[in-house]
């Protein structure tokens, strides 16, 4: 909302500067967004009447004009614009004036003769276009010829004003008005609030009541409609006073009757719609919801089609406006119109809301009424619009209004005390205290006994409790002045679910193993599924659809990671960022029925891809790219850190966008965690990936189960322990988890560990065999052990593998 | 006799102070005090001696082998370090090449962020608490004082997944999830940080983004404690000099309501372009929560009364950082993670 000052200093006595009211203002929660000072880029653009014009002897496009400024001597101006004629009053930048964008206006010589100024355009002046008439937009701004002569420009066309900015919240309908803001800076400043007199000479003959009937169908929809007959209605331009007001708020003047309706909108809060009442069928108004498929044209000559949730006002015949959003041209007041009946009506927000939203008419009048207008203003709204006609001559006012109020708004009290306003503030005021700040923005106080009886302005509707009452008495009386404290009572130290535990964790850990947090949208496009390969009947194709998507890209909720995670390491590569390994936590989102009956089952993944160098680029460094070792150490590392050693690794070719022979499933006690692996090359092609990618996808929940926290302290060996090593000869199809199973079933108790240190195919070794070299650990608690014991464990292990497996020790 | 033991003297210093290895030097002690060196050679000619010169030559004799041994001894001292300093030097390296780093990773802003949030509200005894993304429309907005047709409702357009499914606009219906999971009227701390979703896609707004919501409710809890909790919060996320301030506002599920403001982390309040010029960055909405809210959650307004607030993590760690453009949190441009 943009209010002038030079209006509002109409209504309320103003000394603050503008800068110190904004600040008020904002900080009693009425806020100003920005402050505009109007014209203070035109210096010296005074008015001038056109006294003679000739044309220039050597230019046929230049006029040589005569110009009278007043009290100082003729000037002598050359114009090149050919909208200008004598007796025309026109803005004359004289010599050593200053325009909007730092243009300086000099005595200059135009084709021999000098030129003492310039006469200026609208665009000149930097006066919004769409404030202006068709017609001033182009060429000279002509002046009404009554204008005074020899003023300041900006004096005249209302430029010598500052005008606020609002940014109100949706609580506060009552500052959408001259006045409402005018009571807001009389109680923020303890000045008086002035409101104008409601005078209205009712000089016509007739009688309004007699003339127009109204009936409303739904109190609910419209519960009051009001209605004033003008008669012998001359339509006219509005004065200059009013049009500077409209202006500086942003609407354009276009004549006495409209303006004089958007005129009370601004100072009153309450929209009006005029009729020509001789264009009315039937003489009746009747509002109702509209009929299915009903068509109205609106005053912009659009064909609307309606439906039942919109309000229409509708005579005998036919619907002639769209309550609360636009009125019909059936009806348009037009130069022509001789009688006009004047509307204020209160409609029910929310369906004027729908209806300017369905139709894209949204609109001064409209965004008050769906805030809601104070209903028991109608009346005065009526009589100020008739009163500003009839006085500025512009109509005679038929006696009597016609009114129908269905739903009748009547004063509201709350009964609060100063401790409870107290105790929710955390201040110490009196009572007088806070009937003085309450009293001022029109709430009636009654206090006895520390107990409070408030009767609440009828254009404060949001007030309806203690809550709302100690918001008025904290915001007036500063929040700056309220004591800052800190809760009392007992205080325990915050925590969090082991869930949350286990992610803060699991980040910790995966940025020491050098891998990036990512964050992606949680929205996918259908297409990642095809990328991905997965099967038609896959479980993770039922994603949830969102119905209305921002856009297509992001139409469904994500029921796997891995989609993401690779768009997010396709987009790296093709920015060049080398050496990718990422990782992200976020929640996949299961339905289980479509559409959504219940919650979807919502549970968090990790993902993690690597691709590139095994280590950034450097003098001393291994240039090897990442492999399938590198994400499965991760991921041990990991399981190790969180007291799960016994997680295992079994290949399975049955994720679809994994390498079947390169990709494991991993479980834990026998439920499956998750699964890793090669990108499947034609999974890496569909996402332009030239380099292997290498990706796991791990459940927190089911690794959530098998976390173990608490960690068990074991003694240290007090005993020297004995290492051996060998190597062995098997068949390239055994897996090195094979073998060691039975090297650990057949070397008995005094095993402790088993690490694989060496894996060779190649020269040496027989076509379709490898060679493995195992480190074995050999530990006793209670005393060093003998070489005969170690001798008899590898013997049976030597025996074991040679029996189940067919693996002899490499000589 | 005496001459001659003094030239012998003389000649091995003088050898010994030229010699300039340690295997020289070994000769020269063999050379000298071995055992058929020269001195020895001087003790086993002392027959021919008178018995009276016999321990005064051999006292002399004594101490040229005690000052040529003192002088072996000092020189082989000088040539071990002469040679140590000779290897040290030869072993030098160019200290100036990059070390051998192990590959560290990043965290990602935002997670760390709302890490710094979580941590100094669990000092201050809150506890962290979590909700679904998808809620239903009740949660979301109807126990928040948001009826259908709310105009409120607009600012905070939705992802519909059916009339009444959706995903959240934000963090707060965990609050009414909080106070429904429990004995009516008990008390709460809590913070529920989390994403929440609204249909905006531009410069300045993601379809995506994170949120933290909080939740005090006791008996008498006043706007004066909202107050002090955010000054705390917020001097402890910002540094202690920033100074907070409350701006009277309206939320549908608060009252009175406050938009909370710190001085410009930027420029220190004095003005800039972060700020608008304005000296003061708006950081979160608060506020009283409504009786009414308390009311629909089981809680009687009567008896206890409580704050909330809830604050934009993306905001925050944009000032924090001095991040200039939203869209950077979601392209996982590696880049640009790799600078946290």
């Amino acid at each position: 909302m943009r209010a002038s000052l030079k209006w509002l200093k109409d209504y309320v006595d103003i000394t603050d500067e503008p800068a110190v009211l904004a600040e008020k203002l904002t900080r009693a929660g009425v806020p100003v967004e920005w402050i505009e000072e109007l014209g203070t880029e035109i210096d010296k653009v005074v008015t001038g009447r056109v006294v003679a014009m000739q044309r220039h002897p050597e230019a046929d496009r230049l006029w040589i004009c005569t110009i009278e400024v007043g009290a100082a001597d003729p000037l002598v101006i050359v114009t090149g614009a050919q909208n200008v004629s004598e007796g025309d009053v026109v803005p004359v930048a004289t010599v050593g004036a200053s325009l909007p964008g730092g243009k300086k206006i000099g005595q200059a010589k135009l084709r021999g003769v000098e030129s003492f100024g310039m006469l200026c355009s609208a665009t000149e002046l930097a006066i919004d276009s769409k404030l202006l008439q068709p017609e001033q937009r182009e060429g000279i701004l002509l002046l009404p010829r009554d204008t005074e002569i020899g003023v300041d420009v900006r004096t005249v066309l209302g430029l010598d004003d500052t005008v606020f900015e609002f940014e109100l919240t949706a609580n506060r309908p009552d500052c959408f008005s001259m006045i409402g803001l005018a009571r807001e800076i009389a109680a923020l400043t303890g000045a008086q609030l002035k409101k104008p007199m409601l005078n209205v000479p009712e000089t016509a003959a007739g009688d309004t009541k007699a003339e127009i009937s109204i009936a409303i169908r739904d109190g609910q929809l419209c519960p009051r409609f009001a209605a004033r007959l003008l008669k012998n209605v001359r339509i006219a331009p509005s004065p200059q006073w009013m049009q500077r007001y409209l202006n500086a708020c942003g609407i354009r003047a276009i004549n006495n009757v409209v303006d004089v309706t958007n005129f009370v909108m601004l100072e009153m809060g309450q929209p009006m719609h005029a009729y020509d009442y001789d264009l009315i069928e039937g003489k009746q108004i009747i509002v109702r919801p509209a009929a299915k498929g009903e068509v109205l044209t609106t005053l912009d000559d659009v064909k609307r089609n309606l439906h039942d949730d919109m309000i229409v006002i509708a005579d005998a015949s036919q619907a002639i406006g769209l309550g609360g959003v636009m009125g019909g041209l059936a009806t348009e007041v037009t130069g022509e119109t001789k009688t006009v009946l004047l509307e204020a009506a209160a409609f029910r927000g929310v369906n004027v809301r729908r209806t300017s939203r369905e139709l894209g008419l949204r609109s001064e009048a409209s965004g008050r009424f769906e805030r809601g207008v104070d209903r028991t203003a109608i009346l005065q709204a009526l009589d100020r619009a008739a009163g500003l006609l009839a006085a500025m001559g512009a109509a005679e006012v038929c006696p009597g209004i016609a009114d129908e109020y269905l739903d009748v708004s009547l004063p509201k009290q709350i009964r609060t005390s100063v401790a409870a306003i107290n105790r929710r503030l955390g201040t110490a005021l009196n009572g007088a205290q806070m009937a003085g700040i309450l009293t001022p923005l029109g709430f009636h106080v009654d206090l006895a006994n520390e107990h409070l009886v408030i009767t609440t302005p009828s254009w404060r509707s949001d007030v309806t409790g203690t809550a709302d009452i100690s918001e008025e008495v904290a915001r007036c009386y500063g929040f700056d002045n309220i004591p800052a404290t800190m809760p009392v009572g007992p205080i325990k130290e915050g925590g969090q679910s082991e869930e949350a535990d286990l992610i803060d964790k699991l980040r910790d850990q995966l940025t020491a193993c050098g891998l990036d947090e990512t964050i992606s949208y949680s929205f996918i496009h259908a297409s990642l599924f095809d990328k991905l390969g997965l099967a038609p009947d896959d479980a993770r194709r039922a994603a949830i659809p969102v119905l209305n998507p921002i856009t297509d890209e992001f139409e469904l909720m994500r029921t796997t990671l891995a989609g993401s995670v690779l768009q997010t390491v396709a987009y790296n590569a093709s920015r060049r960022n080398e050496n990718i390994r990422v990782f992200e936590i976020g929640k996949t989102y299961f339905a289980e029925a479509l559409p959504l009956k219940a919650l979807p089952v919502e549970t968090n993944q990790l993902c993690i891809a690597m691709t590139g160098a095994r280590y950034d680029g450097a003098w001393n460094r291994e240039r090897d790219e990442v492999d399938f070792y590198d994400l499965k150490g991760i991921l041990e590392s990991l399981l190790a850190a969180l007291g799960m050693p016994s997680a295992t690794f079994s290949a399975t070719t049955s994720v679809n966008y994994l390498h079947p022979g390169k990709s494991a499933l991993v479980q834990v006690d026998g439920r499956p965690l998750g699964v890793m692996g090669e990108i499947h090359p034609s999974v890496a092609n569909a996402f332009d990936l030239e380099k292997k990618v290498y990706l796991a996808e791990i459940d927190l929940g089911v690794l959530l189960d098998g976390w173990v926290h608490r960690r068990q302290y074991k003694a240290l060996p007090k005993y020297p322990g004995s290492l051996r090593d060998l190597a062995f000869l098997a068949s390239a199809d055994i897996t090195a988890q094979e073998i060691e199973a039975v090297v650990r079933t057949a070397a008995g108790p005094l095993l402790r560990s088993v690490s694989l240190f060496d894996v060779y195919e190649g020269k040496q070794v027989p076509e379709g065999k490898r060679s493995m070299a195992f480190s074995l650990q050999f530990q006793a608690d209670d005393r060093t052990l003998k070489d005969e014991e170690v001798d008899s464990s590898i013997a049976q292990i030597i025996s074991a593998l040679q029996a189940s497996l067919k693996i002899s020790l490499r000589s | 006799m005496e001459k001659q033991l003094a030239d012998l003297q003389q000649a091995a210093l003088a050898a010994i102070a030229e010699s300039n290895a340690l295997s020289g030097l070994q000769d020269l002690k063999v050379q000298y005090l071995g055992k058929k060196g020269a001195l020895t050679a001087f003790l086993r000619g002392m027959g021919g001696l008178a018995p009276e010169e016999r321990p005064r030559i051999g006292q002399l004799v004594n101490d040229v082998r005690q000052v040529l041994e003192q002088a072996i001894a000092e020189k082989e001292a000088g040539l071990a370090k002469q040679a140590l300093a000779h290897k040290l030097a030869s072993e030098r390296i160019d200290i100036t090449l990059p070390g051998r780093k192990p590959e560290l990773g990043h965290r990602h802003p935002i997670t760390l962020t709302m890490d710094r949030i979580k941590r100094t509200f669990m000092r201050m005894g809150f506890e962290i608490a979590e909700g679904p993304e998808i809620e239903n429309d009740y949660f979301n907005f109807e126990v928040l004082n948001l009826p259908k047709d709310h105009p409120a409702r607009d600012m905070q357009d939705s992802f519909y997944f059916s009339d009444e499914f959706l995903l959240r606009t934000h963090t707060s219906p965990v609050q009414a999830r909080m106070m429904q999971s429990q004995p009516p009227n008990t008390p709460i701390r809590m913070i529920a940080p989390g994403k929440v979703y609204r249909r905006d896609y531009d410069a300045t707004h993601s379809p995506m983004f994170h949120q933290v919501e909080g939740l005090v409710v006791d008996k008498q809890i006043s706007l004066g404690d909202l107050k002090g909790t955010l000054e705390a919060f917020l001097k402890e996320i910002f540094g202690s000099s920033v100074r907070v301030r409350l701006r009277p506002s309206f939320f549908p599920f608060t009252e009175p309501s406050a938009e909370v403001d710190v001085s410009c982390v930027i420029c220190g309040g004095v003005g800039c372009r972060v700020c608008k010029q304005s000296g003061w960055l708006e950081i979160l909405g608060s506020g009283m929560v409504h009786p009414r809210v308390l009311e629909m959650s089981g809680y009687d307004p009567e008896l206890v009364s409580g704050f909330a607030f809830g604050m934009g993590v993306e905001r925050i760690a944009m000032l924090y950082y001095g991040i200039d453009d939203l869209r950077l949190f979601f392209e996982n441009d590696l880049r640009f993670i790799r600078q946290f």
